[in-house]
């Protein structure tokens, strides 16, 4: 139980800080996304001159918010599931359900992690160079140079998929531990601020 | 063997997965079982990234944005007040201020749940003090909530046009009338209840002795009078459509404005000063929906531009003319929309994903011959499936249930002739209603949470208004004119002035 309980407050302390850093960069890259379309219209309709730029720059913005906030949902219980079966079932039941469905989530994660690194992020077009999006300041790195490097953009589902593993691992230590009747020794999750699309 | 994939997942929600992951692990365990040989599986990997690398879906994070700096900045008092001053007055008043404080604040934030949490902290106490039961406040709030979605802007009509690759102005402006369709339907029933529960009527002005910095006044007094300067300029295009002549637009305009500020003078000589004021306070937040749609309308900006537009003009709103937001708040609202958009982007893309597999697997196909052996007649199809869409519904949110249901229920209902916007529409409006069905409507438990009452009381006393609800849907499956005039008289449903109106909203097989 110790060693469930020390990993458990391990996975806790690494993963609050991550996503806190996460959560940070999504609502800068949120902030940014707006300015940039913002700009988009300003540049089209005041100076008759749209930057082919910031339509790639939204978008890239956008997958790093969601790869970097998207665990911090998970976390906080922020993915859609119908948990009627769940909260029906007696207490054992319910919390050996919970751990199937936590396995089961974290062998998606562990297929999708090794096919985004060998099948998207390290590959020819993710090695490629963006189309429109530059360095600025005549900053050049790597062989494409003064454009950013496409993987730069794949890598933020990859590095998203990394950080709901790590949570899938603390959830599923955490449901072990309620299961085993400690559940009141584990740091609380803070689950507000949470709506959706509906 | 791939076609199991749809009982897999089935079976997979209902124990409980997350959808994100059940969409993923139903086809990924099918094809590692038949082997991958061609790595279908990294397929399904880089279709899940490229479906939220999309612009138009970046409207969603900026709709969600708008509508949390709006409410943030103190406007659901003022959409109370403006309310409260047009049918405080009538019987069961607050319950009709409760209905169309909804419609408004669908034009702001496109969210149940944002409409449930802000209306029902702010009317359901109200309502109570006024004589309601504490059920009947919540159940009426739950009821109306589901409006926001419906009406432009929509969270959900921009998934559904994004996955189903539909125009996303089409759906905003189909929403427009069904869902003012169904506040008139509440309030209707609220009349009829009024009579037998011998319902109040309440004030029409519950602060006396209004008062507007002179900032606002100013910028109410501006926006006042380019809108009604923007109607008469419509209102001229009628003239000139009947007497074809060159005029200049601009031109046009200015000669309308003196005519908009003589109207609002004429007007505000009319009504008392607090009422006036409790007009004018209102006038700054409502514009987001008239910046919204005109913009899109009139071609100035795509839905994701305006939606961009939208937060800006939310934000100076907010920091500058009301002067109800600070730099945490700003954090707070990012944070919020950033953490409920970015696990719905990535349900957005598993459900891309998914609709790969469901392509490969031919289950469309397949679920089409089963669904034309129960009758060939597509309206009793059209029956059957929104009793389907109503169960779906009780069970699942509207947002994930568009996204699994769409692409295989979307592509049989358009062989059979039904206009895809039509039929965005009928499933965007009947799992709407599904928020607030029991046992698992996300809107009743927030109508719980904010008014302290059960949520089994509430799906008690809801019923009444879910029985308007369902007429409504009925009506709109039944009757496309209904949602589908505006996107046709705005040429948003893509048939050539040679298709005439019937053929246009009700495509041949």
């Amino acid at each position: 139980m110790q060693i469930l309980l020390a990993a458990a407050g391990l996975l806790h302390w690494v993963n609050s800080r991550i996503l806190a850093l996460g959560r940070w960069i999504g609502i800068i890259a949120l902030a940014i996304m707006v300015g940039l379309i913002l700009g988009q219209v300003f540049f089209r309709y005041a100076l008759n001159d749209a930057p082919n730029w910031t339509e790639e720059g939204a978008r890239f913005g956008m997958l790093w918010m969601t790869g970097l906030v998207a665990p911090l949902a998970y976390r906080m219980g922020g993915f859609v599931a119908i948990d009627m079966l769940e909260a029906a079932l007696p207490k054992l039941l319910a919390g050996l359900l919970g751990i199937l469905l936590l396995g089961i989530s974290l062998w998606v994660l562990l297929i999708a992690w090794d096919r985004g690194l060998n099948n998207h992020v390290d590959t020819l077009s993710g090695r490629g160079c963006s189309s429109s999006l530059r360095w600025p300041f005549g900053i050049e790195i790597g062989k494409c140079g003064a454009k950013f490097q496409n993987n730069y953009q794949y890598s933020a589902l990859w590095v998203g998929v990394i950080l709901l593993i790590l949570v899938n691992i603390e959830l599923i230590i955490r449901q072990v531990i309620t299961l085993l009747g400690q559940g009141d020794r584990l740091p609380a999750i803070n689950n507000n601020a949470l709506a959706g699309a509906d | 063997m791939l076609l199991w994939f749809l009982p897999i997942f089935l079976l997979l929600i209902m124990i409980g997965l997350p959808v994100i992951f059940a969409l993923l692990a139903s086809p990924i365990a099918l094809i590692m079982l038949e082997g991958d040989q061609r790595n279908v599986v990294a397929g399904l990997y880089r279709n899940l990234y490229n479906g939220m690398d999309s612009f138009p879906l970046m409207a969603l994070p900026f709709f969600m944005l708008a509508g949390e700096v709006m409410n943030r900045g103190g406007i659901t008092l003022r959409l109370v007040e403006f309310s409260q001053a047009f049918m405080g007055h009538l019987r069961g008043g607050l319950a009709h201020v409760n209905i169309l404080a909804s419609i408004l604040f669908a034009g702001l934030s496109g969210s149940a749940v944002a409409d449930t949490s802000a209306l029902g902290s702010t009317l359901i106490p109200a309502m109570e003090k006024n004589g309601y039961t504490r059920k009947f406040a919540a159940a009426i709030t739950a009821a109306s909530s589901v409006i926001g979605p419906i009406i432009p802007p929509s969270g959900i009509m921009i998934i559904y046009a994004y996955v189903m690759g539909e125009s996303v102005a089409a759906l905003f402006l189909a929403g427009i009338v069904p869902g003012i369709l169904v506040g008139v339907g509440l309030m209707v029933m609220v009349r009829l209840m009024a009579d037998r529960y011998d319902l109040p009527k309440a004030e029409r002005i519950v602060r006396k002795d209004q008062t507007i910095t002179p900032l606002e006044s100013a910028v109410s007094f501006v926006l006042i009078r380019i809108n009604i300067a923007g109607v008469l300029y419509a209102v001229s295009g009628l003239v000139t459509w009947i007497f074809p002549m060159e005029v200049n637009g601009w031109l046009i305009f200015a000669l309308t404005l003196p005519i908009a500020h003589v109207i609002a003078q004429a007007t505000k000589a009319r009504v008392s000063n607090d009422f006036r004021l409790v007009c004018k306070k209102a006038v700054a937040p409502l514009q987001t929906p008239i910046i919204i749609l005109g913009g899109i309308l009139i071609g100035v900006f795509t839905p994701t531009e305006a939606s961009a537009v939208a937060v800006a003009y939310a934000l100076i709103i907010s920091f500058f003319v009301l002067r109800s937001m600070n730099g945490r708040d700003l954090i707070d609202v990012l944070t919020r929309s950033a953490l409920s958009t970015s696990a719905v982007l990535l349900l957005v893309g598993a459900a891309v994903s998914f609709k790969t597999v469901v392509s490969l697997s031919y289950a469309p196909q397949i679920l089409s011959d089963y669904i034309l052996s129960l009758s060939d007649n597509p309206l009793v199809l059209l029956f059957l499936i929104n009793i389907l869409l109503f169960i779906v519904g009780m069970f699942l949110d509207a947002g994930p249930a568009i996204i699994i249901l769409g692409p295989i229920l979307g592509p049989i209902f358009v062989d059979l002739g039904v206009h895809p916007v039509h039929f965005a529409i009928i499933m965007s409006v009947n799992l709407t209603v599904g928020l607030a069905t029991p046992p698992m409507g996300l809107v009743l438990f927030v109508a719980s949470s904010v008014s302290g009452e059960k949520v089994e009381t509430i799906s008690r006393a809801i019923l009444p208004f879910l029985a308007v609800e369902v007429v409504v849907i009925f009506l709109i499956t039944y009757v496309p004119a209904i949602s589908m005039t505006v996107p046709y008289l705005a040429g948003f449903l893509g048939c050539g002035p040679e298709a005439g109106f019937s053929a246009c909203i009700s495509p041949s097989p």
